[in-house]
């Protein structure tokens, strides 16, 4: 295998790892890089995934492990992207590995020594609505199974040195760098949740039953913060009265999203689906502008949900949202455009679909890499028909929500296309 | 029995966090199975399927000498191969392993009665139990691959997998049934959301695929014969106009049969004037400074787009799905026309511009006065034709205003939806693909292997798999040829050991099971005296049809013998016996 020459892919969520797949399975090595603890991304918060109703972790666990385990494929989590030099079929590349403080090489992710840690601190893949430790795993099927210490939150106390039965956890560890050569490179960075407070008038982050929708994916989870038990964050209560809000942070012109998110709508069908799942007696209204249920079996999953489930389907966008002061329940103010009436509708917990945007880190990258962005900040394809997970610089290509918001499927395709044009360049031909 | 015979089965039961542990006692379950006989080592674990429980899996083996794995947990469906890995890293031959299905079967059906849900767990983990200590090793096998794809339909997601695949250096073999190559976006003049026309797009390709020395393309021709096995295909391809026929082999396949506009007769009048056109039927207008009504010549001053046409009827079979590309296509086609006609109307239910550059071309529409207007889905928008005149009069509800609209158009377009091509039940046929609710063909999965299908080798492309636009069909066509390069790098595939086998003293020649062989996979062995039928493996999916067909009980179904499926029966029905068996842990 060594003497081919290898690709690198930036990104280890779903289309970055079928990405890295499909070119390891051609025979070629793939580095595949990712800033986080573990590959699986977006995907692996998910709980279920629309239109199937597939368990996201259930579907994903075996790619997971497929990359995992793959002769072709070299994992480099917790690391990140240095510099950038050379060109197609000749990339000089150096990569930053962030001390993680346990060696990979060691680690069985037994978790001895996260139970003696003493500090809990709130779990970023639980979206901060759970608890870990300062030596952690973010969620169980995480890959590579090895524990990470958060050097920020980490007292120095040494139980979990003294725990570890393998002498893995080196609190001495220091970044490394380490250089590449590599043929062709896909970016696979995925996206970022659009910040919903800057809509103050919804009151998220002021009202504690009103939630984003990846919170509510977490709240659901059997393996969440809540063994899956869907509770308001402020009393406890089970939610008899559910409101998902679409287009926050999409189709905005004001807030520099003119775009649609192109997930939102499908996402939001499936967690309404989800709540009465949960409680069929409960009642779920989704306030959209209009529903885009536009891929395969989307439209008859939209059905489902209002002819089987009951959900309520209001077309309106919400002009504020209210809290009662003892109750914590929460006043939905909209124009019901299809009576042209003011509305007030009680809920129990609102739930914001907020809008995706190019992740944090994005222009820092194109630069590194040398490509082009759009001008809303994500990486700018090639060209619609002609080139749509090229790149404008040679040998470097795209995939899933790195060029454009995209759902499962699509992401997925992307990162199979992706692979397909690096290894054209990997083989030495054209492209 | 000597120490290797000694049957050493390990049970593994997964809690998958809160999703079976939260009805079904699964404490319990490990419990009994511990009891059953030949059961060497039973235990729990969070998730089975994460890489702590697979290294339990591979330790215990290692630690209890298991030679049979029983993992209660999950659908086969998806960990079936995750655990057959599991195993076989540690050398226990992956048909020596069985997956109960807690979940699907158990937890998530039976939650309101967890007590009752643990007996059934227990009963499914006792006749599972049963079923391994009969199971056997059976070999791992591998074809070879041929280094050639089929690429069937020559539109742009035919043209881009054979320039991918053809640069990659394999060979393509391009068959369409058409004279000429480029599909549907060879005829349109406007092809969102680029500027360009179908024409300046589609050119670039066809001519790529031309002069490529590794591309063979075969024009007015369609595949009439398919047979084989992944990486070993027999293609019979035969020209419609010379009636000849070519056979050659291939290994993988790309069916990239695209669809056809629906027709929508019956709807809106368009029967009824040739100023009542769809979309498709727009878009292969030839570009001209004017917009001309069909009937007379004379100058479009209004017109009106109605969206949905055929598409999002619900309980309408191969109607109900969006055909996704219109909603744009009409955004881009209206702002367009806007320039040369007074009036123009879009008639919706939902305005779906999702991809890039699509909102734009909406709000783009809306600035040049394109007026937007959603119609009621339960009240559709009513056409009537001038008898004398053929003038054309709508009348429709406006959701938003709640009032009752007219207009009078010079010409009305209806945005037709996408349909499969009328020739797609005989492709399914062909390549043993199944179609969804939408008529188009099923993936693999419908998230994470939108490429592949359940014929091993055979993977689709573009409007093939569902309704979508050109862009997204130029990606699938890159992804399907990734998947047929990889497997034809690698040179040769494992294929499954679960087949049938015809014991050939005991076949009778009676031709049964040749005629319910829903794969061709069993044809009579002439060299054999007197003949017997014989089963070609890498053909057979192991579906069990012939063994159950045969009157002489002389099919074996390898892993799923009869023997092995009253163990099952045996071990539900009758209480287990009071013997020891296996080695007490």
């Amino acid at each position: 295998m060594s003497d081919k020459k290898a690709a690198l892919v930036i990104g280890g969520g779903v289309a970055g790892m079928q990405a890295a797949l499909d070119i390891a399975n051609q025979g070629f090595p793939v580095y595949l890089v990712e800033r986080t603890p573990s590959i699986g991304g977006r995907m692996a918060m998910l709980d279920k995934t629309f239109p199937t109703l597939d368990c996201s972790a259930c579907i994903l666990t075996p790619k997971l492990s497929e990359v995992a385990h793959h002769q072709n494929i070299t994992l480099l989590t917790y690391s990140e992207v240095g510099s950038v030099s050379g060109k197609s079929g000749d990339f000089k590349v150096r990569i930053n590995r962030k001390a993680r403080y346990v060696r990979e090489d060691r680690c069985s992710g037994c978790g001895d020594c996260a139970a003696v840690c003493p500090v809990e601190v709130p779990n970023e893949f639980d979206q901060g609505i759970g608890f870990r430790k300062a030596i952690y795993v973010g969620f169980p099927q995480s890959t590579p199974n090895v524990y990470t210490v958060d050097k920020e939150s980490c007292i120095d106390c040494d139980r979990c040195v003294k725990a570890c039965e393998r002498d893995a956890i080196d609190m001495d560890m220091e970044d490394e760098m380490l250089d590449l050569n590599v043929g062709a490179i896909i970016v696979a960075t995925g996206f970022e949740l659009f910040d919903i407070t800057q809509y103050p008038r919804l009151g998220y982050g002021t009202y504690r039953n009103v939630i984003h929708a990846m919170e509510f994916e977490r709240l659901i989870n059997a393996a969440g913060p809540t063994g899956g038990h869907l509770v308001r964050l402020s009393d406890g209560k089970s939610p008899k009265s559910i409101g998902f809000i679409q287009c926050v942070g999409a189709r905005d012109v004001q807030k520099g999203v003119p775009y649609c998110s192109r997930v939102c709508c499908m996402y939001s069908i499936k967690n309404a689906v989800m709540a009465l799942e949960h409680d069929p007696e409960a009642e779920v209204w989704v306030y959209y502008a209009d529903i885009r249920a536009f891929g395969k079996g989307f439209e008859e999953f939209y059905e489902m949900a209002k002819k089987r489930f009951g959900v309520r389907f209001v077309r309106g966008r919400v002009a504020e949202i209210m809290e009662g002061r003892t109750t914590g329940n929460l006043v939905v103010k909209f124009e019901d455009t299809e009576s042209s009436k003011v509305r007030l509708v009680e809920h129990d917990l609102v739930v914001i679909s907020p809008g995706i945007l190019p992740p944090e880190g994005m222009d820092t990258l194109a630069t590194k890499v040398g490509i082009n962005q759009s001008e809303d900040g994500y990486i700018a394809i090639q060209h619609t028909f002609f080139g749509p997970t090229a790149t404008r610089t040679p040998g470097v290509f795209v995939c899933g929500c790195a060029d454009g918001p995209k759902d499962i499927p699509d992401s997925v395709t992307a990162g199979s296309a992706a692979a397909m044009k690096a290894t054209i360049v990997l083989s030495g031909g054209s492209t | 029995m000597s120490e290797t015979d000694e049957v050493r089965i390990g049970v593994f039961v997964c809690h998958c966090g809160h999703n079976i542990a939260g009805t079904v006692d699964v404490t319990a379950v490990a419990k009994m199975a511990a009891d059953l006989p030949g059961v060497a080592y039973s235990g729990e674990h969070m998730f089975m399927c994460s890489d702590a429980g697979q290294q339990l899996i591979k330790d215990k083996i290692a630690e209890h000498k298991l030679n049979r794995v029983v993992v209660a947990s999950c659908s086969p469906r998806m960990h079936e191969p995750t655990f057959r890995k599991v195993v076989e890293d540690a050398d226990v031959n992956r048909y020596m392993f069985d997956q109960v299905n807690l979940r699907e079967h158990v937890s998530w059906c039976h939650s309101r009665e967890p007590v009752k849900a643990t007996e059934k767990a227990k009963d499914l983990v006792k006749m599972s139990v049963a079923r391994a200590a009969k199971l056997a090793a059976l070999p791992i096998k591998k074809v070879s691959v041929k280094p050639v794809t089929l690429i069937v339909g020559a539109g742009i997601a035919g043209l881009r997998a054979a320039l991918d695949i053809g640069d990659r250096g394999f060979d393509v073999v391009l068959v369409e049934k058409d004279s000429e190559l480029g599909g549907s976006v060879r005829k349109w003049t406007h092809l969102f959301p680029a500027d360009e026309s179908g024409a300046d797009v589609i050119k670039p390709l066809m001519k790529g695929v031309k002069k490529h020395k590794r591309i063979k393309v075969h024009l007015n021709s369609k595949v009439t014969d398919f047979d084989g096995y992944i990486g070993n295909f027999g293609v019979t391809v035969t020209n419609l106009k010379t009636n000849k026929d070519t056979k050659f082999e291939v290994g993988t396949v790309i069916v990239a049969t695209g669809f056809e506009p629906f027709e929508p007769v019956g709807y809106y009048g368009y029967e009824l004037s040739p100023d009542i056109v769809t979309l498709a039927e727009l878009q292969e207008l030839p570009p001209a400074e004017q917009l001309k009504k069909p009937s007379d010549g004379k100058p479009v001053k209004k017109v009106a787009f109605i969206g949905c046409v055929g598409s999002r009827e619900p309980e309408k079979p191969g109607h109900e799905h969006c055909s996704r590309y219109c909603c744009s296509a009409t955004a881009k086609a209206a702002g367009d026309l806007r320039d040369m006609v007074d009036e123009a109307l879009v008639l919706y239910q939902d305005i779906r511009t999702y991809g890039r550059g699509h909102e734009e071309f909406h709000r783009m529409a809306r600035q040049k006065h394109v007026i937007y207007t959603k119609f009621p889905q339960e009240e559709k928008p009513i056409i009537t034709v001038h008898k004398k005149t053929g003038k054309l009069h709508m009348e429709w509800k406006d959701v938003l205003s709640g009032d009752k609209l007219e207009f009078d158009p010079d010409l009305i377009v209806l945005a037709s939806g996408m349909q499969p091509p009328s020739d797609v039940t005989e492709t399914a046929k062909l390549f043993s693909l199944t179609r969804s609710g939408d008529g188009f063909f099923n993936p693999e999965h419908i998230k994470l292997a939108p490429l592949t299908t359940h014929t091993a080798g055979v993977m689709i492309a573009g409007a093939a798999q569902a309704a979508k636009n050109a862009s997204e069909a130029v990606i699938d066509a890159s992804g399907a040829a990734a998947k047929a390069v990889g497997l034809m790098a690698q040179g040769e595939v494992e294929i499954e050991s679960t087949v049938s086998h015809v014991i050939p003293d005991l076949c009778s020649s009676c031709h049964t099971c040749i005629s319910t062989c829903p794969y061709g996979a069993i044809a009579m062995d002439e060299s054999h005296d007197p003949p017997v039928a014989l089963v070609t493996e890498a053909k057979c999916h192991g579906c069990g049809t012939c063994a159950a067909a045969c009157p002489s009980n002389a099919i074996v179904m390898y892993h799923s013998t009869n023997e092995q499926i009253m163990a099952m029966v045996e071990a539900y029905l009758c209480a287990v016996p009071d013997v020891q068996g296996g080695g007490a842990a």
